[in-house]
């Protein structure tokens, strides 16, 4: 029985975290500038 | 019949596991349309067309990929190629645990398929080595039990892959091949020595196609691609922290939403020494003989401890890895050492299910109920730890239509019989379409045309300090045209543009696509012009 709680203790921060994690990306990403040509990347 | 049913339920379900995940995963980019992003480029009606004069990179997963698009449109081609991935890889890291409970192989598929490494890597665009990727569990499984037809068919999504995808399954599997017991009839150090000789050689062997055009080529690899491309913090631990956790991707666009947040990077890193804790104890003896040991566990730890070295070469010791290309390009391959993390991503996978089985297996006669949902939490984990993976990474992989003014060029220039290149303007390899939501992505240009296409390879990667870091091309024909292009080039001469044509018709330029408001070679043919793209043929004044 330990280890259930143990596991669903683990389980429910995961997804109290997951959902944080979600909600902080959920907003829209901003446009792009308009640029023709662009980096392969920014480090 | 129930039982077989069972069976059969419990061999496929890693597999069904890794389509439930791709699917998750991938949502958005399985609509109609194209996924294109960075290095993911695919087209429709790709054609077959010889590698160009740069470093193969898309070889020959490009060949493959039009191969296929004969039979079935390319954009489902591309969406069974990324959902394979998540099957391949489910799958196979499945099949590495040995134990015979099913959860600690979901645990295990769904780790593989679903960590930050994959995650990086798919939103790079890099499919082709993801296709290594997802077959090197497979690839060490048939190195560890020999046989050579089995270790080829393993490595058959590497060599369609490629250079990287081969090169990420290359250390593991002779790593394994040379450390695994020999079989029974023939053990000890001959059949060792034997063994991975062969596998060196079905390696070369499905390297070929690659290897020869990439020695041919003349290509040469720019040291400052060692700085632009080292592994880079993606979080608060640091360079080590993120590839501990199996982030650390050079390109900052590349990263998982959110998954630089304290949360998730502290998740990862407790999860990472959780699943080294779950390898270590699968150690056996040396001979694998001990309950518990894995014929492959040397092998693997080494390979993946190299890939750990590799990576963390260029983010503290770039000194040492541009001396070492620039005395021999070939160095370049291990620029990107992040890229070579993969098979630390599998021993976390195999580490994870050895823990996940030891904590569902004691006590002994542990009820079903416990092991229910003890196995549960851990096959969700690495989704709840990396949520925005979710969605496409919550839009970032999502399915475009081509504009039709784009297959209309392609036909045009298709249809020409007639020999000549194309050259792709404005000068620089990335765009970033409104149609495809501003995502950077490689210009199509490269892979649509049935004829050689000259684009400008050099690479250009910014730094936090809005500075800019150049990678050279790599393509001699790329660097000649580069030079005719530059402004204030001394080949204009009082006629200007005219003279530009004229040095590009002498390098065998026929085609020029640009955008609609460029003038520069107003005086050559417009053969098509949309709200996106002009096409000019060049031709000899006679």
């Amino acid at each position: 029985m330990i280890r259930v709680l143990a596991a669903l203790a683990v389980g429910a921060v995961l997804a109290v975290g997951a959902s944080a994690a979600v909600m902080n990306v959920a907003a829209p990403t901003p446009e792009p500038p308009n640029r023709p040509l662009y980096n392969y990347g920014d480090k | 019949m129930r039982t077989e049913w069972g069976e059969a339920a419990r061999r496929f379900a890693p597999a069904l596991l890794g389509l439930l995940l791709g699917v998750l995963a991938l949502w958005p980019a399985l609509g109609p349309g194209f996924v294109l992003r960075y290095d993911m480029v695919f087209v429709p009606d790709p054609p077959l067309v010889p590698p160009g004069q740069g470093f193969p990179r898309a070889v020959p997963s490009d060949l493959v990929v039009a191969l296929l698009s004969r039979v079935v449109p390319a954009e489902a081609v591309q969406k069974a190629v990324l959902l394979g991935i998540f099957v391949l890889a489910a799958s196979g890291a499945a099949a590495l645990v040995p134990s015979r409970r099913l959860g600690p192989r979901l645990v295990a598929a769904a780790f593989y398929a679903w960590n930050a490494y994959l995650a990086q890597r798919l939103l790079l665009g890099q499919w082709a080595l993801l296709l290594g990727v997802a077959g090197l569990p497979w690839a060490v499984r048939a190195a560890a039990l020999g046989g050579r037809l089995r270790l080829a068919a393993a490595l058959i999504p590497a060599a369609v892959g490629g250079f990287q995808a081969m090169l990420v399954s290359a250390v593991a599997v002779l790593a394994t091949a040379a450390t695994a017991p020999a079989p029974a009839p023939a053990p000890g150090l001959g059949a060792r020595v034997r063994r991975t000789g062969e596998a060196a050689l079905i390696m070369g062997g499905l390297s070929l196609p690659w290897l020869v055009p990439a020695l041919l080529s003349g290509a040469t690899t720019d040291p400052a691609g060692v700085d632009a491309f080292a592994a880079r913090a993606d979080g608060p631990f640091g360079v080590a922290g993120s590839l501990l956790g199996l982030g650390g991707v050079w390109n900052a666009h590349a990263t998982v939403p959110g998954q630089g947040s304290w949360w998730s990077a502290g998740v990862r890193l407790a999860l990472a020494a959780v699943a080294i804790w779950g390898f270590v104890r699968l150690r056996g003896t040396r001979d694998g003989s001990r309950a518990g040991g894995v014929p492959y566990w040397t092998g693997l730890a080494v390979a993946a401890g190299a890939g750990l070295g590799v990576a963390c070469l260029g983010a503290f010791a770039p000194g040492l890895l541009k001396a070492l290309v620039g005395w021999w390009p070939g160095f370049g391959t291990i620029r990107d050492g992040q890229l070579h993390l993969a098979p630390f991503a599998l021993l976390q996978a195999v580490g994870l299910a050895s823990a996940a089985d030891r904590w569902a297996s004691r006590p002994a006669a542990a009820p079903r109920a416990v092991v229910a949902v003890t196995v549960a939490v851990a096959v969700a984990v690495p989704v709840l730890v990396l949520p925005t993976f979710a969605l496409g990474a919550f839009g970032r992989l999502t399915a475009v239509p081509y504009p039709q003014e784009w297959r209309r060029v392609q036909e045009i220039v298709n249809g020409d019989p007639a020999p000549g290149a194309l050259l792709s303007l404005p000068w620089g390899a990335h765009r970033a379409f409104r149609w495809n939501g501003g995502r950077v992505v490689l210009d199509p240009a490269t892979k649509l045309f049935g004829r050689r296409v000259i684009w400008n390879d050099e690479l250009l990667v910014g730094l936090p300090d809005g500075g800019r870091i150049r990678v050279a091309a790599e393509d001699p024909l790329a660097a000649k045209v580069g030079a005719v292009l530059r402004p204030g080039a001394p080949e204009p001469g009082p006629a200007g543009a005219g003279d530009r044509a004229g040095a590009l018709l002498r390098l065998g330029v026929r085609y020029v696509l640009t955008r609609p408001g460029d003038n520069t070679f107003q005086d050559a043919l417009t053969v098509f012009e949309g709200s996106e793209l002009r096409l000019v043929r060049l031709s000899n004044p006679d």
